[in-house]
C-alpha cells in the first residue's frame, strides 16, 4: 500500500497554473503513471501535464485527415491498367465464395475499371490519379501505403478500427492515446482538437472519444458556427472585465476553501478555471485568419467556391472553403502547441455516381492538403508534424450491382486492400509501400494491418505500443489490441 | 481477353487476403516429426514424468495456458481453447506432437525449457498411437485457487464493541497509530447525506430544521426521511444504470433512438424505491422472464440485458452483432455480480484468473437462447388516458350509428323505393375468383378468405412475385379486375410498405384449358384504375419493367381498383383455369397486402368500379323479378353508395372510426427464452465465423457448483446460482459497490475486478462482515446503506490533516471522509435545485434539454433529431437526459458520465477547463445563476451582505465565513460599478428588455450567484 505523498496540498495551492505545469515534472508524472496503472488518475496531478514518452520521439504533433466513407483506392492512389482491360468480366466463383460483401449481389457482378488517368509525380515517380494533381506535387514528401487492410467492412466498425484499433464502441481514439501519453504542450488550448466540414459522419462523437480513458483525453470539437468551442463565450451581457472579476473571485474563494480543507483537488480546480480563462482569450486569436497573408489564404484555397456536386453527398457550395480553412487552422493549432488535430469530412461512400461524386470530394481535399504539407515544410514544422490521410477501407474493383435499375456506377466496401498515406513526423517520403494485385483486390506485397500502422505512428511519437497501456475493467488495453502488431520500419526516415 | 483461369492465376501468386488467419495456415511438414518409438510405452512410467517435467508448469494445477491442463485425465482429454490436443491412434495428427516437435502454429513446446529429445517425442507418439491409454486417476478437473476472493466469506468477529463498521476501521487505524476524524458539522452532514442518498442538495429550511433538532436521534430521523424519499430511487437507480450501460439509442452508425428505453429505467427507480431485495432485484433483471408465472414487471426487468448495442448499418451481418451482444451480456454479468473480468476470455483463456475460454462460452450458452423482444408497456398515465379516450370515442360512435339507423328507418325508405324502380344495370357484373392455389416466390404467406380476399403476411421480403390459381366459372372472358383493399387498421393501407403503399410492376394471366399441357398467356389490351399515383400509372403493369408499376400514394388509406380488358373476348370450355402473376420488383417491401381478383364476361369498355357482384347481378335483373335477397343487397348498396345523405352519415361514422384512440405504443425491451437450444461453440480468437469446440451451459469450475432445476440449465439457474450462500463473490462485490458510492472508493479499489490483477481489500474483515451482513438484512439495500451512513466512519469530517497527508494521502485507511466532486447528473441537479428551477417529476420518457443544432447534426447524415423538450420538462434531473450514443449530451461527457457502451462500475472524476467553461457559460447553468441572483434580489433588505449571505446559504447549506463574505462584498462593489457603467450589458445579464434603475444591482447579484455556483465547494460533496 502506498502511503507516501508526492506533494503537500499547501505547496500545490500556492503555485500558479504555470508553475504548476512547469514544476510537476517527473515526480508527479511517475505517480500519475503509477496510479494510472492501477486504474486511477492521480488525485491531484494534472492529467494533461506534458510528459515524456518511452524514448525520444520523432514527431510532436499529428494532423489526422479522416475521410469517412472509404475513398476508392483504385480511382485515387492505386492505378490498375489491367483492370481497365477487364471491365465487364466476371470474377471466378472460387474468389467470390468466401467473401462477404456489404451490398454487392454475387450473382452477375462484374469488374469495373477506372476512367482516371494516372501520372508519375516528383523525383520518386509515385503514380497518382488526375483527381489529385496538388497532392501529386508533394509526392516526394508522401509515404503512400497501397497495402493497408482491415478486419471490418461496415462503416462504423471500420472507422472505430482505424481510429481506435478495435471495431467495438467505447475505446479511445489515436488522438486520445497520444494525449494520454504525451500530455498538452499548449498552455491555453486543448491538446486534442477536432474540426469537421460538411455533414456528420457515421461515427458521430466516437470519432474523437476518449473511450475508457478519462474525458480529459477526448477531442474537443471546434465548431463552424457560434462559439468555436461550446460555451467558450461569456453569457450575454458579460464583458471580459466582468468575467475576469468573477474568475478572480472564484480563485480567491477556492483558495480560502483550500486553506480550510486542504484538498489537492481544489488546487487542480483553481488551475482548471485559470486555464479556462486563458482559453477564452487564446481561442479567438487562433480562429482569426485576418493576419494570414492573401498568398497563404490562396495557397489553401480559403474562400473558394465548391465545384458542382451532382450527388449532394460530400457537401454544398461552402464545403471547399470550410475544408481549406480547417487545414489552415490545423497549422495554426500545431504552431500553438495543440498535440493532435483531426480534420473530418463525410462522405466518400460512393456506392453509385462515383465518377461525379468522387471528383467533388477529391477537388475539396487536393489543394488544401497539399498546401498544408507545403506550408508546414516552409516553416520547418513538417519534421515534427505528422500528416495522415486515412479512411476505414477501400472500394471494390467490382461494380456495385445493388439497385435493380441495372445501372452500375459505383463500388462497394473493400476491406482486403486500400491506400492511405503519411507525411512528415519522421516518415520517409517519396516512397510507396506495398502492392496490390492487378485488379486492386488483394495484397501481393508488404501487407500493413491497421494495428501495424498504429504501432508505427506510436513509435514516431516515442512509444513502444506494447507498453502504452491503460487498465480498464481489469484488462490492460493498448491501441494495437491483443493480436499483436509490428512497426513498419520501411515507413521510417 | 482474360479467362477465369488466367485471372485466377494472376491473383493466386498472392495470398488472397480474405482473412489474416487463413493466410497464416501453412501446411505442416510432417516429415520433420521424429519416428514413433518401437518399444511398448507405459503412461505412468514413460509419459506422465515427461508431462510433469516439461508441461505441468504451464498446463497443470497452477496455470492452464491456452485452457489446457495435462495433469488430470479428464481435462487432458478435453484439450484446450482450440480443441483436443491429441487424437488416440493418430499421433501424426495430434497438435501435442506438433507442438513438441515445433512444427505447429503454437511454435515449439515447452517454449522456454529444453525441448524433448526425438526419442522422447517418439515415446509420446507411440503412446498416442497405441490409443493414449491413461489409467483412470479418478480426478475431476476441479480447480482450486488460493486467491482471497474465491474463498468463502466467513463472518469475522467484530474487534470491539459498538458499531461494527467503526470497530473494524478503528482497529486498523489503531495499528497505524492514527486517530479518526471528529464528526462533520451538521450542515455538512445534511448536505452530504442529501447528495449521497438523493443526489440533491438540502433545501435551506431542511438545513435549519436539522441544525436545530436537538433530539438524540435527529440524524437517524434524517436518514430515514431521505431513504423514504422517492428521489432515492433516482439517485441509486442512476448508479445501477451505469452498470446496466443504459442509453436511449442503438449505438453505431444509424444510432436509432430507443424511445421507450425509459420503461426499464422506470422499473429500476421503482424497484429501488420499494427496496426490492437485491437478490430478487438481480434475479428479475437476469431472468425475470423465466420465473414461474412471470409478471409484466418481472419481464420488464430483463431490460437490463437489452441495453446492449445494435448495429443496423446497411450490409452488416446481424449474427455478428447478436454474438457481440451475447458476449457483452456475459462480460457485464461477470463484472456486475462477480467482480470478474471475463472480457478477455472471449478470445483466449484468462491470463491471470482461473477462467478458460471454454468457460466463457459455457456462460455464453446461458444467454445464447435469449431472444430480443418488445412487449407493450403503457405506463399508468398512458393507460388511463387511453381508457378515457376510448370510452368517449365509443360513446360518439354509438350516437352516430343511432343517427344513421334513424335515417334509414324514416326518410330513406321512400327514397329507396323510388330508386329501386328506376335502378338498372350501369355496372359490369364481376365474378370474384376464389383461389385454390397461392404461392409467393420470396416467402410471403398468402391466404384467401371466404370472400376471396387474399391477404399477405409473415415474411416481408423486399420484392416478391405472387402466383394465384383459380378455376373460372364463366364461359366467356372479356377482362379481369384487381381490387387493392385497404387494411381495416387505419395506420395501414392496401400495401405492405411502411407507408401502406405497393408497386405492382407486372400483372399477367395465363389460361389453362383442360387437356392441354401448355398454358396460354392472355393478351391484355388496356389497364385502367380508379386512381394511380403520379408517375406510377396502372398501364405500366402491362409492360412489366422492374422500375415502373402501379402505386397509390397518397391515397393508401383507401381501397382501389384496376381493370384489365382482353384484346378480344374469349370463349372458354368448362374447367378452364387461370394463373395470375402479380410481380413486385420495385424496391423495399412495396408489396400488395390485401387484394381480390375477379373476372367478367360483360362486353366492354370495362370501368374501374367496385360494384359488388351481388349488386351487379341484382341490378341486371328486372325490378319485379328480383329476389328478396337481391332487394336487400340493393338497399344496402343504395344506402351506403348511392344516397347522398346516407353516404354522408356513413362517411361521418367512417371518419370517426379513423380517429379511434390508438393504444399506447410504449413497449419495453425484454429477453424471452427461445424454445429449443441454440448450440454454442467457442469462437476462435473471438471470431463468430470461426467456430471451435461445442460447449454446454456451465459455470466456471473454480466457483461453487450450479444446481440447475432441470437437465438443461438456463438463465434462471445462473441468476439463482449467483445468490447461493456458498458464492464467495456476489455479496462481497455488491457491498463493495455500495461502499464505493458512500466513500468514493471501494474497500476493494477495483470494484470491477476482484481477480489477481485487482487490488486487495484495504479492510478484508470489514468487507467480509458486510458481505455476511447483507443477506442477513434480507438483501435490503436501504438497510445496508443505513447501517453504513449511521457509522461514525461515514460521519467523519472530510478535512485533510497534515499527518494524514503524510501517512495516507489517498485516505485508504479512512481516518476521514473523502471530498468527492459530484457526478455529471448531480452537478446539473444541484444547480437546478439551488436556483429553484428543478422540475422534480419522477420517471417517464427522456428529455432533451437545449443543445446547439450543429452538435446534434454531427450524428450520421443528420439522422439525430434533437427536438428540445418544452416548458419545464427541460429542467428535469440529469438522469432523464436522452442519451444518444453517437452524440452524447456534451455536459454529461464533460463531467465523466459513462459512454454507456459497456458496463461502468467506476466513473472517473476529472477536473478540466471544459468543466469550468460549462459551469460558467452554458446557458442552462447561466439560467441557474440568473435565478439564484433573482432569489438574492428578493430578500427584503437594503443590505448587500444580507443578500449575499442568503445566496451563499441556499447553495452551500452554510453561512459564509467573515473572510468569504468580505471577498464577495468586494466583488459586489466592483461588479456593481461595471454594471452601472454598462446599462445595456446589465440589462442583457438580467434578461430585461431595457435599462431600469434596479437593473445594475440585479445584474450584479446574478454575477455573484454565478461565482457562488462556480465554487469548488458547490459541486463537491464534503
Amino acid at each position: 500500500m502506498n502511503l507516501r505523498p508526492e506533494m503537500s496540498p499547501s505547496e500545490v495551492v500556492n503555485l500558479t497554473r504555470r508553475d504548476f505545469l512547469a514544476s510537476t515534472g517527473m515526480g508527479t508524472l511517475a505517480l500519475a503513471s503509477l496510479l494510472a496503472e492501477k486504474g486511477y488518475a492521480a488525485p491531484s496531478a494534472d492529467p494533461l501535464a506534458p510528459r515524456a514518452s518511452h524514448f525520444a520521439p520523432r514527431a510532436k504533433n499529428c494532423i489526422l485527415i479522416y475521410f469517412e466513407g472509404a475513398p476508392s483506392h483504385i480511382d485515387l492512389y492505386d492505378p490498375k491498367p489491367k483492370l481497365n482491360t477487364m471491365t465487364g468480366q466476371k470474377l471466378p466463383d472460387e474468389m467470390l465464395e468466401k467473401v462477404r460483401f456489404a451490398f454487392i449481389k454475387k450473382e452477375g457482378v462484374r469488374l469495373m475499371g477506372s476512367p482516371r488517368k494516372f501520372t508519375k509525380h516528383g523525383q520518386c515517380g509515385t503514380e497518382m490519379s488526375d483527381l489529385l494533381p496538388h497532392i501529386g506535387s508533394i509526392a516526394d514528401d508522401v509515404c503512400l501505403v497501397r497495402s493497408m487492410h482491415t478486419t471490418q467492412f461496415n462503416h462504423h466498425p471500420g472507422q472505430l478500427m482505424m481510429n481506435c484499433g478495435s471495431p467495438l464502441f467505447g475505446r479511445p481514439t489515436l488522438g486520445s492515446w497520444l494525449t494520454y501519453g504525451l500530455g498538452n504542450e499548449s498552455r491555453d488550448l486543448p491538446a486534442y482538437v477536432v474540426l469537421h466540414a460538411g455533414r456528420g459522419s457515421s461515427a458521430g462523437a466516437s470519432a474523437w472519444s476518449s473511450g475508457f480513458l478519462p474525458s480529459s483525453y477526448a477531442g474537443v470539437l471546434f465548431r463552424n458556427q457560434g462559439d468555436p468551442v461550446l460555451n467558450l463565450g461569456n453569457p450575454p451581457g458579460f464583458t471580459d472585465e466582468m468575467q475576469h472579476l468573477g474568475l478572480d473571485a472564484i480563485g480567491d474563494l477556492n483558495r480560502l476553501r483550500h486553506k480550510h480543507v486542504a484538498d489537492p483537488e481544489i488546487a487542480s480546480r483553481i488551475g482548471a478555471y485559470e486555464l479556462a480563462g486563458r482559453m477564452q482569450a487564446a481561442t479567438p486569436e487562433l480562429m482569426d485568419l485576418s493576419k494570414e497573408s492573401q498568398a497563404t489564404l490562396d495557397l489553401y484555397g480559403v474562400g473558394r467556391k465548391s465545384r458542382e456536386n451532382p450527388g449532394g453527398r460530400g457537401g454544398g457550395p461552402e464545403t471547399y472553403s470550410t475544408f481549406s480553412r480547417n487545414c489552415l487552422l490545423a497549422r495554426r493549432m500545431v504552431e500553438r502547441g495543440v498535440r493532435f488535430v483531426t480534420l473530418l469530412h463525410a462522405s466518400w461512400d460512393h456506392h453509385s455516381n462515383i465518377n461525379q461524386e468522387l471528383p467533388f470530394c477529391a477537388g475539396m481535399a487536393d489543394q488544401p492538403i497539399a498546401a498544408l504539407v507545403r506550408d508546414l515544410k516552409q516553416r520547418g514544422m513538417l519534421d515534427d508534424t505528422m500528416i495522415i490521410w486515412a479512411s476505414e477501407f477501400g472500394r471494390t474493383p467490382l461494380g456495385e450491382n445493388r439497385n435493380s435499375s441495372g445501372v452500375v456506377s459505383g463500388r462497394d466496401h473493400h476491406p482486403f486492400a486500400f491506400s492511405m498515406w503519411l507525411a512528415g513526423g519522421g516518415i520517409k517520403g517519396g516512397q510507396v509501400i506495398g502492392e496490390t494485385d492487378e485488379i486492386g483486390w488483394g495484397i501481393v506485397k508488404d501487407p500493413v494491418a491497421v494495428p501495424d500502422l498504429h504501432a508505427t505512428i506510436l513509435r514516431q511519437f516515442g512509444f513502444d505500443h506494447e507498453r502504452l497501456t491503460y487498465r480498464s475493467q481489469g484488462l490492460d488495453f493498448k491501441l494495437t489490441g491483443f493480436e499483436g502488431a509490428r512497426v513498419v520500419n520501411q515507413m521510417l526516415a | 481477353m482474360a479467362t477465369h483461369a488466367t485471372l485466377l492465376a494472376l491473383l493466386t501468386g498472392a495470398a488472397l487476403t480474405l482473412s489474416a488467419a487463413e493466410a497464416k495456415k501453412a501446411p505442416l511438414d510432417l516429415s520433420k516429426l521424429p519416428p514413433t518409438a518401437s518399444a511398448p510405452v507405459d503412461f505412468a512410467r514413460d509419459i506422465q514424468p515427461l508431462f510433469a517435467a516439461k508441461c505441468y508448469s504451464c498446463h497443470g494445477a497452477e496455470k492452464q495456458k491456452g485452457g489446457l491442463r495435462l495433469d488430470i485425465k479428464v481435462a487432458a482429454l478435453e484439450g484446450g481453447d482450440n480443441g483436443k490436443v491429441f487424437i488416440p491412434g493418430k499421433s501424426a495428427e495430434s497438435k501435442l506432437v506438433h507442438a513438441l516437435a515445433g512444427i505447429g502454429e503454437a511454435g515449439i513446446m515447452p517454449p522456454k525449457d529444453k525441448p524433448l529429445t526425438p526419442a522422447e517425442i517418439g515415446k509420446v507418439r507411440a503412446w498416442i498411437d497405441a490409443g493414449a491409454v491413461w489409467p483412470d486417476d479418478g480426478m475431476l478437473a476441479v480447480k482450486k485457487s488460493d486467491h482471497w476472493a474465491y474463498q468463502p466469506a466467513k463472518r469475522p468477529a467484530v474487534p470491539g464493541t459498538g458499531n461494527a463498521i467503526d470497530a473494524f476501521v478503528r482497529a486498523r487505524l489503531a495499528k497505524e497509530r492514527l486517530q479518526p476524524s471528529p464528526e462533520a458539522s451538521r450542515p455538512t452532514l445534511i448536505r452530504r447525506l442529501s447528495l449521497d442518498l438523493l443526489g440533491l442538495p438540502p433545501k435551506p429550511e431542511e438545513v435549519r430544521a436539522f441544525v436545530s433538532d436537538t433530539s438524540p436521534n435527529a440524524y437517524e430521523k434524517l436518514v430515514d426521511r431521505l431513504l423514504a424519499s422517492p428521489h432515492f430511487g433516482e439517485r441509486w437507480g442512476r448508479h445501477w444504470l451505469d452498470l446496466a450501460r443504459y442509453a436511449d439509442s442503438d449505438g453505431y452508425e444509424k444510432d436509432k433512438p430507443r424511445p421507450f428505453a425509459y420503461t426499464y429505467r422506470d422499473w429500476v427507480i421503482q424497484a429501488i424505491n420499494s427496496d426490492l431485495p437485491f437478490d430478487q432485484f438481480s434475479i428479475r433483471q437476469l431472468a425475470g422472464d423465466l420465473l414461474p408465472n412471470a409478471t409484466h414487471a418481472q419481464k420488464v426487468a430483463t431490460g437490463f440485458h437489452r441495453q446492449t448495442l445494435t448495429n443496423t448499418e446497411g450490409g452488416t451481418d446481424q449474427e455478428e452483432f447478436r454474438c457481440k451482444a451475447v458476449v457483452d451480456r456475459v462480460s457485464t454479468t461477470a463484472t456486475v455480480w462477480l467482480g470478474t473480468t471475463m472480457g478477455c476470455a472471449e478470445c483466449h483463456s484468462h491470463k491471470y484468473d482461473p477462467f478458460t475460454q471454454r468457460e466463457f462460452y459455457s456462460l455464453f450458452a446461458f444467454f445464447n437462447n435469449a431472444n430480443e423482444k418488445a412487449i407493450p408497456a403503457p405506463n399508468a398515465e398512458e393507460q388511463m388516458a387511453y381508457d378515457k379516450a376510448k370510452q368517449a370515442h365509443d360513446a360518439e360512435t354509438a350516437k352516430l350509428k343511432t343517427a344513421l339507423d334513424a335515417y334509414a328507418k324514416s326518410e330513406l325508405t321512400s327514397k329507396l323505393d323510388a330508386w329501386l324502380k328506376i335502378a338498372s344495370l350501369d355496372a359490369v357484373p364481376w365474378r370474384a375468383l376464389t383461389p385454390d392455389k397461392l404461392a409467393a416466390k420470396n416467402g410471403t404467406t398468402l391466404k384467401a378468405d371466404k370472400e376471396a380476399v387474399i391477404t399477405a403476411s409473415g415474411t416481408l421480403p423486399d420484392k416478391d412475385t405472387y402466383t394465384v390459381e383459380a378455376k373460372l366459372a364463366l364461359k366467356r372472358l372479356t377482362g379481369f379486375r384487381l381490387e387493392a383493399i385497404d387494411d381495416p387498421d387505419p395506420k395501414k393501407g392496401a400495401g405492405r410498405s411502411k407507408d401502406g403503399n405497393f408497386v405492382l410492376t407486372k400483372f399477367g394471366v395465363k389460361l389453362f384449358v383442360p387437356g392441354q399441357f401448355e398454358g396460354k398467356d392472355l393478351e391484355l389490351a388496356t389497364a385502367k384504375a380508379d386512381f394511380s399515383q403520379a408517375k406510377f400509372p396502372v398501364e405500366a403493369v402491362l409492360k412489366g419493367e422492374d422500375t415502373a408499376g402501379w402505386a397509390i400514394s397518397p391515397q393508401q388509406q383507401k381501397s382501389h381498383v384496376a381493370v384489365f380488358e382482353l384484346k378480344s373476348p374469349l370463349d372458354v370450355p368448362e374447367g378452364t383455369r387461370l394463373v395470375f402473376t402479380l410481380d413486385h420488383q420495385y424496391k423495399e417491401t412495396y408489396l400488395l397486402g390485401q387484394f381480390r381478383l375477379a373476372a367478367t364476361d360483360a362486353a366492354g369498355p370495362l370501368k374501374p368500379d367496385f360494384t359488388p357482384d351481388a349488386v351487379a347481378v341484382a341490378l341486371a335483373a328486372k325490378p319485379d323479378q328480383r329476389t328478396a335477397k337481391q332487394t336487400e343487397a340493393l338497399a344496402k348498396y343504395f344506402r351506403e353508395q348511392v344516397d347522398e345523405q346516407g353516404k354522408k352519415l356513413q362517411a361521418v361514422i367512417d371518419d370517426h372510426a379513423k380517429k379511434a384512440p390508438a393504444p399506447s405504443a410504449t413497449t419495453a425491451a425484454v429477453l424471452a427464452e427461445e424454445p429449443g437450444v441454440r448450440k454454442t461453440f467457442t469462437h476462435v480468437r473471438g471470431n463468430f465465423l470461426d467456430k471451435g469446440v461445442e460447449v454446454r451451459a456451465a459455470v466456471p469450475a473454480v466457483l461453487h457448483a450450479l444446481k440447475p432445476r432441470a437437465a438443461q440449465p438456463d438463465r434462471l439457474d445462473l441468476a439463482q446460482w449467483l445468490f447461493a450462500p456458498e458464492n464467495p463473490l456476489t455479496a462481497r462485490v455488491s457491498v463493495n459497490h455500495v461502499w464505493k458510492i458512500l466513500f468514493g472508493r471501494g474497500l476493494v479499489g477495483t470494484v470491477e475486478d476482484f481477480g489477481k490483477q485487482g487490488e486487495k481489500p484495504t479492510h478484508p474483515e470489514l468487507l467480509d462482515w458486510l458481505a455476511s451482513e447483507f443477506p442477513r438484512l434480507g438483501w435490503s439495500r436501504k438497510a445496508l446503506i443505513k447501517s453504513i451512513v449511521t457509522s461514525a466512519t461515514y460521519k467523519q469530517a472530510s478535512l485533510n490533516r497534515p499527518e494524514l497527508q503524510e501517512r495516507d494521502p489517498n485516505n485508504l485507511l479512512l481516518a476521514r471522509q473523502n471530498r468527492l466532486r459530484l457526478e455529471a447528473e448531480t452537478v446539473r441537479d444541484a444547480y437546478l435545485a439551488a436556483s429553484g428551477l428543478l422540475n422534480p417529476k419522477i420517471g417517464g420518457p427522456s428529455i432533451r434539454p437545449p443543445l446547439p443544432a450543429d452538435i446534434a447534426a454531427l450524428g450520421y447524415a443528420n439522422s439525430v433529431k434533437w427536438i428540445e423538450s418544452k416548458g419545464d420538462e427541460k429542467n428535469r434531473r440529469g438522469l432523464y437526459i436522452f442519451f444518444q450514443r453517437t452524440v452524447p449530451y456534451p455536459m454529461l461527457m464533460t463531467f465523466d458520465a459513462p459512454d454507456s457502451n459497456s458496463t461502468c462500475a467506476r466513473r472517473e472524476r476529472s477536473n478540466t477547463p471544459l468543466q469550468a467553461l460549462t459551469l460558467l457559460n452554458d446557458p442552462v447553468f447561466f439560467e441557474c445563476a440568473q435565478q439564484l441572483g433573482a432569489r438574492m434580489a428578493e430578500v427584503p433588505t437594503a443590505d448587500a451582505a444580507e443578500r449575499i449571505r442568503h445566496g451563499f446559504e441556499r447553495a452551500l447549506a452554510r453561512p459564509p465565513s467573515a473572510e468569504e463574505l468580505a471577498r464577495l462584498l468586494k466583488l459586489y462593489e466592483a461588479q456593481l460599478k461595471l454594471a452601472q457603467a454598462n446599462a445595456d450589458g446589465a440589462a442583457k445579464i438580467v434578461g430585461a428588455k431595457q435599462a431600469a434603475p434596479e437593473v445594475p444591482e440585479k445584474a450584479t447579484l446574478i454575477a455573484l450567484g454565478r461565482v457562488i455556483l462556480n465554487l469548488d465547494e458547490f459541486f463537491t460533496r464534503d
